[in-house]
């Protein structure tokens, strides 16, 4: 449990924080401000829940939880109806344009 | 404290139950519980072995690849349940023999994904052996030839004996272009310590082992139709750990079982120590700290072995995240 938060915090995965410079709420803020960027082109968003979970958006008031970033893009790929690829050359040209 | 689970595995027929049967006459071997995984109803290799290991464990039935879950994950909780019981000796490592069919990834996903396991177990070492006669068959008519060897921390040759050194030589030519992992002669394995099994990333001294991947001299190789290729990104700029998280979870989960293995020394967040990840297919490691540079270098390399996905575009993708995702000014900002 993070002290300051009083976050139980989220199943381990790799990609969790490396060090304590930042408390884990502050951390997980960051991780979604960044996969919003990445699901903004697909009128997706992700909010926080309760410390632990995601919350994902669809446009049309469609909502899933996940908990992870595997489930995240699992439950993202449900909502948008196919897959979501960082290779995808259209997303990347939206990322440039959105930066 | 966490136990190793070292893997060993090779296609069919080449040589591991043979390289067993050596490996546990070794006195320093005493503490290995083995678990053998079987295809086919009757258990061959779990008879030769059992002379020297009668605690040998087998794992029912089928392949480790479509059964994993619930037969590996109940052989390791029995053996500590047998261990607790008094039933069985102490042990301190564990090796698991798995079918000559088998793709390694299952097996890792099962340690890193099961919560009774993970605090147990730890994946020690990936040793793949390949058979020096039939491997250029191998490698063409089947997929898991590639995984093996991809995900091999230790390459064992095998049956070197029986095949001219100019073969020989288009062999280790071949492994070493796929996989910059050591490359021994099985024959000459007699002992776990040749074998560096106490070595790894999980050890008291992992920068060795990273070391030893040898990072720096890894070349990026030209895709060919249907087959592996070796994509090396470098770059100067410390990472933001928030983004290549985002970045690679994403990869992983779409391609994952196109990218046969990652490697990578990074510079984190401009940290002094660097940060080593390393993984199989879709299931990455816990990523594990270094206390300094290995070298006067701090350049982050990130090494991937893909099978039929454009290294170009994983470049630019790597490139597009890393800097249209970067937090503005603290990261808060959505």
């Amino acid at each position: 449990m993070c002290g300051l938060c009083g976050l139980l915090g989220e199943d381990i995965h790799w990609s969790d924080p490396l060090g304590d410079e930042l408390p884990r709420r502050r951390e997980r803020l960051r991780r979604i401000a960044a996969i919003n960027k990445v699901l903004a082109p697909f009128r997706l968003k992700v909010e926080d829940f309760q410390g632990v979970s995601y919350l994902l958006l669809g446009a049309t008031g469609k909502q899933e939880l996940a908990t992870g970033l595997d489930q995240l893009w699992q439950r993202a790929e449900l909502l948008i109806g196919r897959a979501l690829d960082p290779l995808d050359s259209n997303l990347l040209d939206q990322l440039e344009r959105q930066a | 404290m966490s136990i190793a689970l070292n893997v060993m595995t090779g296609f069919l027929g080449s040589g591991k139950t043979t390289l067993l049967k050596r490996l546990l006459k070794d006195e320093h071997m005493g503490d290995t519980a083995l678990l053998i995984n079987e295809f086919g109803d009757v258990g061959i290799d779990h008879l030769l072995v059992e002379e020297v290991a009668p605690d040998t464990v087998l794992l029912p039935s089928g392949c480790v690849c479509c059964s994993i879950r619930g037969e590996l994950r109940d052989a390791l909780a029995g053996l500590l349940e047998r261990r607790a019981r008094g039933e069985i000796p102490a042990f301190r490592r564990v090796i698991l023999e798995t079918t000559g069919l088998a793709d390694p990834a299952p097996i890792l996903a099962t340690l890193i994904n099961d919560p009774h396991l993970r605090g147990r177990f730890h994946i020690g070492l990936v040793v793949t052996l390949v058979d020096a006669t039939h491997w250029a068959l191998q490698e063409r008519l089947h997929p898991e030839w590639m995984a093996q060897v991809a995900a091999a921390d230790r390459l064992l040759i095998s049956k070197t004996d029986v095949v001219g050194l100019e073969h020989q030589r288009a062999l280790r030519g071949r492994l070493e272009a796929i996989n910059p992992a050591p490359i021994l002669d099985s024959a000459e394995i007699h002992s776990g310590d040749q074998l560096l099994l106490g070595e790894g990333l999980r050890s008291v001294e992992p920068v060795r082992e990273v070391t030893r991947w040898q990072l720096h001299r890894v070349q990026s190789t030209a895709a060919r139709h249907g087959d592996a290729q070796v994509c090396c990104l470098t770059f100067e700029r410390p990472l933001e750990w928030v983004v290549f998280g985002v970045w690679l979870s994403m990869l992983l989960r779409c391609h994952g079982e196109r990218i046969l293995r990652v490697k990578g020394l990074l510079n984190v967040n401009n940290s002094q120590a660097p940060v080593v990840i390393h993984g199989v297919q879709h299931c990455l490691h816990p990523p594990v700290h270094l206390t300094a540079w290995p070298g006067e270098d701090h350049t982050s390399r990130l090494v991937f072995i893909l099978r039929g996905l454009d290294a170009k575009q994983l470049r630019r993708s790597f490139e597009v995240f890393s800097r249209c995702l970067a937090p503005v000014t603290d990261g808060v900002a959505a």
